[in-house]
């Protein structure tokens, strides 16, 4: 499995008597689309932020591209150098411009001149339509623009995977169609993404792969498809009569 | 970030060597350090120059002058004089002390060079005329003198309550405004006193008559002590000695004091009189802030980031920092660095540094409580957003969390300053001359309490005022 991008193997991870994440095997091949859907409190973020150790695993391996993360002797830095994160609450530095915040990574850890990260940063706002942005504070945007600059954020250290925390959930609904369409855009381009959403829009019209989360354990995963138009378990069932039907 | 933190770095290092350029001189003359009362008269008071003068001071001066050595005068108060003979901060005491078998344990006395019993003084209205009179009252005495060790000898026989204060003044200020109905201090100095205008009258007569010496800690600077010897023989051979006594003592003494009577007492008067003093306090009280300040902060600012570090160790040693230097009153922290250290270690800390390490720790522990709240207050998001894009900690610390945190901290550093220069006064009970010990030794010299301290009130305001002015515009950069 060489072309496999994300490889964990009974990932356990517990907040004290807490027990969120129960055994987890969960891959993701090279340039695959993999939405992840469950109730909320079913472990789906925290899944999520173990990929690149933002939560270390209690037990269980989790490797990217080969490097194992959950080793405590790995250089959590560079590896995390390869993948994005894009967060519910945007998280955008609010001490920087928004032009700084896209610059401040590939500056600091060396990647790119100053000017090569200002030019870097001017082509991403481009990409995310928020060109006239460059000079703004992070305080003057809206929730829609603030994602999409934490998204560019993401995108200028190159990273060759893309992990998408509900982003669209702290979003006003007129908002989430835009968002939506830069990641969409991504997808297109052939980006290896793990996105957790309430979007069934989303995981349906673009992913490769849907996986259906409770309790801490994958419960059901297979082609958008097969999991919306035909679920085979009981939960999965429950879950999509209730965010669907609404 | 760098420039700023290097000018820090500049400055921390520009105070140290203020404190190198304070420390002790080579002199070919050796200097020894003698410690005194703040007032005393007739034997140790400062005149209306601020000089301190008295037959004490007259007597050592003389005597260094026969002897050869050079004498530094520290009106440290006399318990405090005492405590830092004791711990070795200092190289003698002469304050009018009295030779006792109890002080003899702990220092060393030099032949007596004066004679003197302890009365008691009243009110002048007061019809008090005898010990009997005490009954039930309360009589005001000044810690560690032979005055009060008297007082306590007889409180239970005659049935009085015993206050202590650390100033003469306050003793007799005390008698005066009818709180306490009577005082026990030397005979010679009550007696300077009434001849004075102090406005007590003496109604006993001297009891407990004790002789005066002058003090080294015991087994120590015996050189001092043999020179001291020899030198008040000479002065009483060459007919100085009695020169002295009799110009403190004798009728011509009243005339120095009409003198300092008629002196302005109106507020710009005392001004006037006590400029330079006044502004040798004000200098030495900006110079304790800004060095406490820079110290307190650079401290604080590492006490404060190390509990934050991603470290269990790291933390818990910032939390016991902060616990113990905040719980500690400012007060006793002072006494022990300046007494306590010296006592245990042998080697001497001036002043000035003890000073400096005192606040340091007290302000440093409270600016790190700040420092840590003001990191904490930053959105967790925030850290996790620069760690998820590779930035190690450190990097992220710096560029994201801090600019944030500072912003936050900003009030509370103008406030920590001010409350910084406020806690300067305290360290005048280790006999540092910053600008609450210069008054209370001007009104040590000419009783003016409400006067001087308002004019010491007024200038701590203009001084915090002129602060706060400049905290606000940093402010405002910062903010831009």
């Amino acid at each position: 499995m060489a072309n496999l991008k994300v490889d964990v193997s009974d990932l356990n991870k517990s907040f004290g008597d807490n027990h969120v994440l129960k055994g987890i095997d969960f891959k993701v091949a090279n340039n695959e689309v993999v939405v992840l859907i469950g109730p909320s409190g079913s472990g789906k973020s925290t899944l999520l932020r173990c990929l690149n150790r933002l939560e270390a695993p209690t037990s269980g391996e989790v490797s990217i591209d080969g490097r194992d993360i959950s080793n405590i002797k790995t250089n959590i830095d560079q590896a995390r150098e390869n993948i994005g994160m894009v967060f519910q609450h945007f998280n955008l530095f609010n001490n920087l411009t928004v032009g700084q915040n896209i610059e401040l990574a590939p500056v600091e850890l060396g990647k790119l001149s100053k000017e090569d990260a200002a030019a870097q940063a001017k082509k991403l706002l481009a990409t995310v339509g928020l060109e006239d942005k460059y000079d703004a504070k992070p305080q003057s945007l809206s929730g829609g623009q603030k994602q999409r600059v934490a998204i560019a954020r993401a995108l200028a250290m190159n990273p060759d995977i893309m992990l998408f925390d509900e982003p669209t959930s702290a979003l006003d609904p007129e908002m989430v169609g835009d968002v939506l369409e830069v990641m969409k855009k991504l997808a297109k381009e052939g980006m290896t993404m793990v996105v957790v959403t309430h979007e069934m829009g989303f995981a349906k019209e673009m992913a490769d792969r849907v996986v259906f989360m409770a309790d801490g354990v994958v419960v059901e995963e297979g082609k958008p498809e097969d999991v919306f138009d035909h679920p085979q378990n009981e939960r999965t069932k429950a879950f999509l009569d209730k965010v669907i039907n609404v | 970030m760098k420039i700023r933190l290097k000018l820090f770095f500049a400055l921390f290092f520009a105070s140290l060597g203020l404190f190198a350029w304070q420390a002790p001189t080579v002199h070919a003359e050796t200097t020894y350090t003698i410690g005194t009362d703040v007032t005393f008269p007739p034997f140790v008071y400062a005149n209306s120059n601020n000089k301190y003068v008295g037959i004490d001071m007259e007597l050592i001066r003389s005597i260094a002058k026969e002897e050869g050595f050079k004498v530094d005068i520290k009106p440290l108060g006399f318990n405090a004089a005492v405590q830092s003979l004791s711990s070795g901060q200092i190289d003698g005491v002469i304050a009018g002390m009295t030779i006792t078998d109890e002080r003899k344990q702990t220092l060393d006395f030099s032949t007596p060079y004066y004679e003197s019993g302890i009365v008691m003084a009243v009110a002048p209205s007061s019809k008090i005329t005898s010990l009997k009179g005490l009954k039930g009252k309360t009589v005001a005495v000044k810690t560690g003198t032979q005055g009060a060790a008297y007082a306590n000898s007889i409180k239970d026989k005659y049935g009085f309550k015993v206050v202590t204060f650390d100033d003469s003044d306050n003793v007799y200020n005390d008698v005066k405004t009818g709180n306490s109905a009577a005082c026990f201090d030397d005979s010679a100095v009550l007696n300077y006193g009434v001849k004075t205008g102090l406005g007590l009258k003496v109604v006993t007569k001297p009891a407990d008559v004790g002789q005066y010496g002058f003090a080294v800690k015991k087994g120590q600077n015996q050189k001092l002590l043999k020179m001291f010897n020899a030198g008040l023989a000479k002065l009483k051979k060459n007919g100085k000695y009695d020169q002295i006594i009799k110009k403190y003592t004798g009728k011509t003494a009243t005339s120095k004091t009409t003198k300092s009577n008629s002196e302005d007492r109106t507020f710009l008067g005392l001004l006037r009189q006590n400029q330079k003093a006044i502004l040798n306090g004000i200098l030495e009280t900006l110079k304790l802030t800004i060095v406490s300040i820079i110290c307190a902060t650079i401290f604080g600012i590492l006490v404060g980031l190390l509990g934050v570090l991603p470290n269990k160790f790291a933390r818990g040693a910032s939390t016991t920092i902060i616990y113990i230097f905040r719980g500690l009153p400012l007060l006793v922290l002072a006494l022990f660095i300046y007494n306590g250290i010296p006592s245990l270690t042998g080697t001497k800390i001036p002043a000035f540094v003890a000073g400096i390490i005192t606040l340091t720790l007290n302000e440093g522990a409270y600016t790190a409580a700040f420092v840590k709240g003001g990191i904490d207050a930053v959105d967790s998001g925030q850290m996790e957003a620069a760690r998820s894009l590779g930035l190690p900690f450190g990097k992220a610390m710096r560029k994201v969390i801090l600019p944030q945190g500072i912003k936050i901290m900003v009030p509370s550093f103008i406030n920590q300053f001010i409350i910084t220069l406020k806690d300067t006064s305290i360290l005048s009970i280790i006999g540092i001359l910053e600008l609450t010990q210069t008054g209370k030794i001007i009104i040590a010299r000419n009783l003016e309490g409400f006067k001087v301290w308002a004019i010491i009130a007024v200038i701590y305001l203009l001084i915090i005022t002129l602060l706060t002015l400049l905290s606000k515009w940093v402010e405002r950069r910062i903010n831009d």
